[in-house]
C-alpha cells in the first residue's frame, strides 16, 4: 500500500489529476491511497503519506517542501507540466512509484 | 537571441523568483491563510445580504418582488444581524486567523496565541463604551489593523520566548496549566504596549489606532481601486502564469486586504443607502478578468473543442468542465500556454481588455458594483451576477466578454493550431508515439 498526496494552490486542479491516478492504480492493480490538498495543508498532510507531488504551478515551493520532506525522509517532487496539463494519471503514478523506489 | 526571447528569459529568471520569494514569505503566507480561515463566515454572511437588499427596483410591478421589498424594509435589522456578526466584524476573525497561522509557522502554541491576537485587536479597535463594543472598526476598516496587530502579537510572543522571559512552572505541573501560564506575560506586555499607544493617539489626534492606520493606508487603498492598478495587477498575474507559476495565488494574496476593505466600504454604503464607492473587489477579478481561469481562457477552450489538431481537441475535452468553474490548469499546462510565445499576447491582453471594458461598464452604470464575497469557483456569469447582488446585467456582460475573448484568441489559436498540425503530420510519418507535441514555439 503506497500513500501519495498531491499539492497545489487550492487543491482543485490536482484533485482532477488524483481521480485519473486512482483509475490508473485500479487498472494496474496497484494498491494506493492518493489524495489532493492545498498548499497550506502540506505540513498537516506530510506525516501521514509516503511522498508528495507538487502541481507545476507551485514549483516555487519545491525547495521549502523538499526540506520539510527530507526531515521525515519523504520524497517531494514536481509533476511534469505536460503530464499535469493532459491529466496523464498513469504516467504521474509511475513517476510517484519511481520516486518511492529510490 | 531575439528581444522576445530575452524578455521571456527575464520573466523566468528575474520576475518569477522574486514573486515566488514574496509569496513564500512567512508573514505573507500567514496573512493569506488567515484570510482563508475567515472566508467561510464572510461568504455566508455576505450571501445573506441579498435578503435585506432584494435585487429589484422600488417601482417593480412583480407582486412577489413588492412583498420581498416590504419585508426586507420592515425587518432589516433582524435580517442583517447574521451578516453583521460574520462579515460585518470580519477583522476579528482575520486577526485570530493570522495570529494562529503565524504562530504555527513558528511552531508556537497556535491556539492561545490566536486568542491573544484577538484580544490585542479588540483592545485597540473596540474599546468598551457604555456597556457596548463599538463595531465600526471591526469590519473592512479594521483589516489592516488586524494584520498589523496579529503579526505584532506573534512576534512579541516569539521575542519573549527567545529571551526566556516568562513564568516558569516546575515540570510536575500539568502541561495545560503550564501553557496557560505561558500566556500571562505576553498578554500583559501587549496591554502595556498597545493600550498606551492607543490612548496617546486618541489624545493627540482624536482617533483610535485603527482609524489612524486606515488614514495611513487610505492613499494605497484609493490607488488600488483605479484602472491602472487593476491592469498592473492583471499584467503581473498573467506574466507569472506565463512562466508556469500560480500568478493568481500570488497576486491575489497581496490584493486580498484591499478587496476586503473595498468590499466592506461598499456593503456599509449599501446598508446606509449611499452610492457604492468601489469597483475593484474579488468578484470583479474572478468573473470579469479571469473568467474561466487565468487568461480568460473560456473562449479559447471553445475554440479548442472544435480544433483540427487532435492535441488541442483533447486539451479542450479535458479542460471544458473545469473551465466552467474557473479552473484551467489543463489549458495552461496542456496546450501548453506556459512559455509558448504564440499564445503570450492573447493570454496577457485578453484579461486586461476584459478588465478595461468591465471597469468602464461599471463606471457608466451599465452593470452593478460588487457587494458580496463569492467563491471564485462559481461559474463566471452566475458569480458575476451573485457578486453584485444578483444583477443580471453583470452576467450578460460576462457572456459578451467570453465571446470577445474568443475573437481575441482566434488569430493566435489559428497560428498555433497550424504549428501543431504540421507537427502531428510529421509524427504520423515517424511513429504513432505521442508526447513530443508539447515543445513548440
Amino acid at each position: 500500500m503506497v500513500k501519495i498526496f498531491l499539492c497545489c494552490a487550492a487543491g482543485m486542479s490536482t484533485s482532477m489529476v488524483v481521480s485519473k491516478m486512482r483509475q490508473a492504480a485500479a487498472q494496474q492493480g496497484v494498491e494506493a491511497e492518493i489524495t489532493a490538498v492545498s498548499m497550506e495543508d502540506f505540513d498537516r498532510t506530510l506525516p501521514d503519506y509516503d511522498c508528495c507531488l507538487l502541481g507545476p504551478q507551485i514549483k516555487y515551493k519545491l525547495d521549502e517542501f523538499k526540506t520539510k520532506g527530507a526531515a521525515l525522509n519523504k520524497p517531494v517532487s514536481v509533476i511534469n507540466s505536460m503530464d499535469y496539463g493532459m491529466m496523464r494519471g498513469d504516467k504521474i503514478l509511475k513517476e510517484a512509484l519511481a520516486l518511492l523506489a529510490h | 537571441m531575439s528581444t522576445s526571447q530575452a524578455f521571456f528569459e527575464f520573466i523566468e529568471n528575474t520576475i518569477t523568483p522574486i514573486a515566488a520569494r514574496v509569496a513564500s514569505q512567512r508573514h505573507v503566507m500567514a496573512v493569506r491563510d488567515g484570510f482563508i480561515a475567515a472566508m467561510p463566515f464572510m461568504i455566508v454572511g455576505s450571501f445573506l445580504l441579498v435578503f435585506a437588499f432584494p435585487p429589484f427596483s422600488a417601482d417593480t410591478q412583480l407582486g412577489f418582488a413588492q412583498w420581498w421589498l416590504r419585508i426586507a424594509k420592515e425587518y432589516q435589522g433582524q435580517i442583517l444581524t447574521p451578516f453583521n456578526m460574520s462579515m460585518g466584524i470580519m477583522a476579528c476573525y482575520i486577526s485570530a486567523g493570522i495570529a494562529y497561522n503565524l504562530a504555527q509557522s513558528y511552531k508556537l502554541e497556535a491556539f492561545p496565541i490566536s486568542m491573544l491576537g484577538l484580544m490585542a485587536f479588540l483592545l485597540i479597535a473596540a474599546p468598551l463604551k457604555d456597556g457596548m463594543l463599538p463595531a465600526s472598526n471591526l469590519g473592512g476598516t479594521g483589516i489592516f489593523t488586524a494584520i498589523i496587530v496579529a503579526i505584532f502579537t506573534v512576534e512579541l510572543v516569539r521575542l519573549l520566548k527567545a529571551y526566556n522571559i516568562g513564568i516558569k512552572l516546575p515540570e510536575q505541573v500539568p502541561e495545560k496549566i503550564r501553557h496557560s501560564f505561558n500566556m500571562l506575560i505576553p498578554a500583559l506586555v501587549i496591554i502595556l504596549t498597545l493600550y498606551p499607544l492607543n490612548l496617546f493617539i486618541q489624545h493627540q489626534f482624536g482617533m483610535l489606532l485603527p482609524e489612524a492606520i486606515m488614514a495611513i493606508f487610505k492613499p494605497l487603498v484609493s490607488a488600488s481601486d483605479t484602472l491602472p492598478a487593476i491592469l498592473l495587477a492583471t499584467l503581473l498575474c498573467h506574466i507569472l502564469w506565463f512562466a508556469g507559476i500560480h500568478g493568481a495565488a500570488i497576486v491575489g494574496g497581496i490584493l486580498q486586504p484591499f478587496y476586503l476593505v473595498n468590499l466592506g466600504a461598499n456593503q456599509a454604503a449599501l446598508a446606509a443607502g449611499h452610492p457604492l464607492p468601489h469597483v475593484f473587489i474579488e468578484a470583479f477579478w474572478s468573473f470579469f478578468i479571469t473568467l474561466g481561469g487565468s487568461g480568460a481562457t473560456l473562449g479559447l477552450v471553445l475554440l479548442y473543442m472544435r480544433s483540427k489538431s487532435a492535441h488541442l481537441r483533447s486539451v479542450g475535452g479535458l479542460g471544458i468542465v473545469p473551465a466552467l468553474f474557473n479552473i484551467n490548469e489543463p489549458i495552461i499546462f496542456g496546450s501548453p500556454i506556459v512559455m509558448n510565445a504564440t499564445m503570450f499576447i492573447p493570454f496577457v491582453f485578453a484579461p486586461m481588455i476584459n478588465a478595461t471594458i468591465a471597469y468602464f461598464a461599471i463606471q457608466a452604470g451599465l452593470v452593478g458594483k460588487v457587494i458580496a464575497l463569492v467563491p471564485w469557483t462559481a461559474p463566471a456569469p452566475i458569480g458575476a451576477a451573485w457578486g453584485a447582488g444578483w444583477v443580471m446585467g453583470n452576467g450578460i456582460l460576462v457572456l459578451l466578454l467570453i465571446a470577445l475573448d474568443l475573437l481575441i484568441y482566434l488569430p493566435f489559436f489559428k497560428i498555433y493550431e497550424k504549428q501543431l498540425l504540421e507537427q502531428e503530420a510529421l509524427e504520423e510519418q515517424d511513429t504513432p508515439e505521442h508526447g513530443g507535441v508539447a515543445q513548440t514555439a
